[in-house]
């Protein structure tokens, strides 16, 4: 790929918009092919093989734009090989679906090559097998007189028979139980013809109706669909030639395939916004949040020098301003929510192929996928539930012989679900294999000389304790699914680090379940905040059990621990001004932040406790200011930082302190 | 801040800007480029177990940013911060950190051949901070690598 120097910052400046399009693409590609996998053999859904063809279509364009030869390429071939299927002189079979496959695969190496700068991979092999994919379609079919014409062209001109209608489709929710949505009328409409345009309207009464723009020579099934709330006509002359002027400019394909996604995701505008943008919007609400806190701080020392009236006036308007200011706040972060969807969407893909070279047959059901959460969260889930994902099809799922023998069917089940709980979104990745093997995995522990309590029941806790133990692993070999082994305790990292929580649940022979806990959003926290000496810490409330007063003479200390009795039990204290070296003053009584729970229970000592708030938190990204027990900062009117802990990396290094203990004595 | 030195901006490629500031009596100099800007300091969170170099973390234009007390990063004693206390705030490919200095009043241009490599002689530093010496008339004043001083994070220190 050679370009002069001049062009090459002039598609610089494109790249970011490039790989954002391209992501989209590659998500509706993933989607379509999976469509498409499950129906192989049978009738194709002409939806999928549409949308395909459109989505390769674009790819080719965009990665002419940035001069990505080797994605044009292999894109133009997929094209050239869907438009043969299109037309009805190719037949996609197992076995060239996985030339498709392939393609597809080596075109996401592309994209993520220039991505990252790093070389581009050879194309060669793949395009080549495309290419022949591509032309055995074409030469088998193919009359003679048209060999020679550029099979680049677009698709086939319609017969002269063809007439343009206008389909007008009103939903209600009668015709939504009966399963008749806007999807199923294309869908149909796709049947019968090619459509070219979709249009939402609102109805004056505040309805949807949907336009659609087919090209058909046979309408007559049209009539048998009039119950389900369609009308249709001739398309009239004037529409017609401004449809086909358009298309000849090529933009209605782009047009329509932009729309008909909108229509099926129901909103009518979206505006793609670098996540930057927000983070400096949620900054200058921050801000003005501070501004306001500070105006109140004003108004209540001016309060005995100004007239009561309007004083009252004053402090109505600054509660106002709190509340205008909350609910902007609120607007602005539900615009970084995005739907965990994201996540999912590249499970069928993985599962497909983990389940295919581990021999093992895994149907993934997938629920909940429009809960939303933060962005942030979202890229940061991706890698810990793919993990979670592949260790259920590795470890989790039995081969079909086994399943059968055990009196399961053949195909495993991996359920991945979310939902929104309050503040919290809770990721669920359930399977139904062989569970986690108990005695094997306290055998493991103790080989590893990790603390495994002696009647051998493993509560949940202390089995996730041990899972995620660093270097623990039940397979004495080190596979390329799942790895060595190090797996769960990054995963288990990530999560904390998020401020979540993951559990696991599992029953031998009913399958295993791993749940995930996360707060909506990182921008925003209830804190507690916290004195320790001179120092000032927040405390996020979503990791505080409750706060409780201590009283020192019931502190039974023991060499460099500290218990305190608590419900019944102890629960280990760690002094802040220890852990931070902060000179304090001895007190007879202060306060303790219970946080964690079971096992990971902490009483965190503090000198005092201000009261709660809410906070607008900024991480910190710094190599010189990271350290562990500390997540963020944030600030409380004054300009001044306040340090926001984290809570799991303090139990973290609490537990790591509690195995050294232990495994000196044991 | 007194400007000195006007010198033709382009005509002299070989005469950059500078920022002078001082520690513990001596003159140091960070090519201006480099800084964002300068502010006074009142007050600085300290980070619990960060380097101890490291005075804290303060919020500069609504971002977090670390502090270096670089009389600590020089081995020298610490002083109080005082009203000619000034915090440099340094980009340093796309980090964003503040350097503490006693004072900092001077911007001036260089000329390149006015700054010499340091000597072999000079020895025993907690970096490769150290760009070359520069003699300005009577003064002299330490050129100082922005990438070195951030980057580098001397073990004895750590």
């Amino acid at each position: 790929m050679s370009t002069s120097g001049q062009d090459r910052p002039f598609a610089d400046g494109f790249m970011d918009d490039y790989f954002a399009e391209a992501d989209e693409h590659m998500v509706a590609v993933r989607r379509s092919l999976m469509a498409l996998e499950s129906a192989l053999g049978s009738t194709l859904p002409s939806a999928a093989l549409e949308d395909l063809f459109r989505s390769f279509h674009s790819l080719k364009g965009i990665s002419a734009m940035v001069e990505l030869r080797e994605a044009e390429l292999l894109a133009h071939h997929m094209e050239s090989c869907l438009r043969a299927v299109r037309q009805g002189t190719l037949t996609l079979t197992t076995a060239n679906f996985e030339v498709l496959v392939d393609g597809v695969r080596m075109l996401e190496h592309v994209i993520a090559s220039r991505r990252t700068s790093t070389p581009q991979p050879l194309v060669d092999e793949v395009v080549e097998k495309l290419d022949a994919l591509g032309r055995s379609g074409v030469e088998a079919h193919r009359p003679a007189a048209l060999t020679a014409t550029d099979a680049s062209n677009e698709p086939s001109q319609p017969g002269a028979r063809a007439r343009l209608l206008r389909v007008t489709f009103v939903p209600s929710p009668q015709l939504v139980e009966r399963g008749v949505k806007v999807d199923t009328v294309r869908a149909r409409l796709m049947q019968i013809g090619e459509v070219r345009n979709v249009t939402p309207t609102v109805l004056p009464g505040g309805g949807i109706s949907f336009e659609f723009v087919v090209e058909t020579s046979d309408a007559s099934p049209l009539a048998q669909w009039k119950d389900d709330g369609l009308t249709y006509g001739p398309l009239d002359a004037a529409a017609a030639v401004e449809l086909r002027g358009a298309e000849e400019a090529d933009a209605a394909t782009s047009q329509e395939r932009r729309l008909t996604e909108l229509t099926l995701t129901g909103s009518s505008n979206v505006v793609r916004v670098d996540l930057a943008r927000l983070d400096e919007l949620m900054r200058l609400v921050g801000e003005m949040v501070v501004t306001r806190s500070r105006l109140e701080d004003t108004l209540r020392r001016v309060e005995a020098h100004v007239p009561f009236q309007e004083w009252r006036a004053l402090q109505d308007h600054s509660a106002r301003l709190e509340r205008n200011l909350r609910d902007l706040r609120e607007g602005v972060m539900r615009v970084r929510l995005v739907p965990v969807g994201e996540i999912f969407r590249r499970m069928p893909f993985v599962v497909r192929d983990l389940a295919r070279d581990n021999g093992k047959r895994v149907k993934l059901e997938l629920t909940g996928h429009s809960t939303e959460i933060d962005k942030f969260l979202v890229e940061r889930m991706m890698d810990p539930v793919l993990h979670i994902v592949r260790n259920a099809i590795s470890h989790g799922i039995e081969t079909p012989e086994q399943r059968i023998a055990a009196g399961k069917p053949a195909d495993g089940i991996i359920r991945l679900g979310a939902a929104t709980a309050g503040e919290t979104v809770i990721i669920e990745i359930a399977d139904d294999g062989r569970g986690i093997d108990i005695a094997s995995v306290a055998q493991r522990a103790r080989t590893l000389g990790l603390v495994v309590p002696d009647d051998g029941g493993l509560e949940s806790r202390a089995l996730l304790d041990i899972i995620c133990a660093s270097g623990f692993s039940t397979r004495d070999h080190a596979d390329r699914v799942s790895g060595r082994g190090v797996g769960m305790a990054v995963v288990r990292d990530t999560v904390e680090g998020l401020g979540g929580i993951l559990a696991v649940e599992s029953k031998p022979g009913h399958g295993t379940t791993f749940r995930l806990t996360l707060p909506l959003t990182l921008a925003i926290t209830d804190a507690i905040i916290s004195h320790v000496g001179d120092q000032i810490f927040a405390v996020p409330q979503t990791a505080v059990r409750e706060v409780v007063e201590v009283d020192e003479n019931l502190l039974h200390a023991f060499e460099r621990n500290e218990l305190m009795p608590y419900r019944g039990g102890t629960l280990p204290m760690v002094r802040l001004s220890e852990m931070f070296s902060i000179s304090a003053v001895k007190r007879p009584r202060y306060h303790a932040i219970v946080v964690g729970t079971g096992q990971t229970a902490l009483g965190l000592i503090v000198d005092r406790i201000a009261g709660q708030r809410e906070v607008v938190v900024k991480t910190i990204t710094d190599p010189l200011i990271r350290v562990d027990g500390v997540s963020g900062a944030t600030e409380l009117g004054d300009g001044r930082v306040v340090l926001i802990l984290d809570v799991a990396a303090l139990s973290r290094a609490r537990r790591q302190h509690a195995r050294v203990i232990t495994g000196v004595s044991a | 801040m007194s400007e000195t030195s006007v010198a033709a901006p382009e005509a002299a490629a070989a005469v950059q800007s500078y920022i002078l500031f001082g520690v513990a009596g001596t003159t140091y100099a960070i090519r201006s480029q480099q800084v964002l800007h300068i502010e006074m300091i009142d007050h600085v969170t300290p980070v619990p177990n960060a380097p101890v170099f490291v005075e804290g973390v303060v919020f500069s234009r609504g971002q977090v940013v670390p502090v270096i007390n670089l009389r600590a990063r020089f081995g020298f004693e610490r002083a109080a911060i005082t009203l000619r206390s000034r915090l440099l705030v340094v980009q340093q490919e796309g980090r964003r950190v503040g350097l503490l200095a006693d004072e900092s009043r001077e911007f001036i241009r260089i000329s390149e051949t006015a700054i010499r490599p340091p000597q072999e002689a000079i020895g025993g530093l907690s970096g490769n901070y150290l760009e070359g010496v520069a003699t300005l008339g009577e003064r002299i004043v330490l050129v100082l690598s922005v990438r070195e001083l951030v980057e580098t994070v001397p073990n004895a220190l750590s």
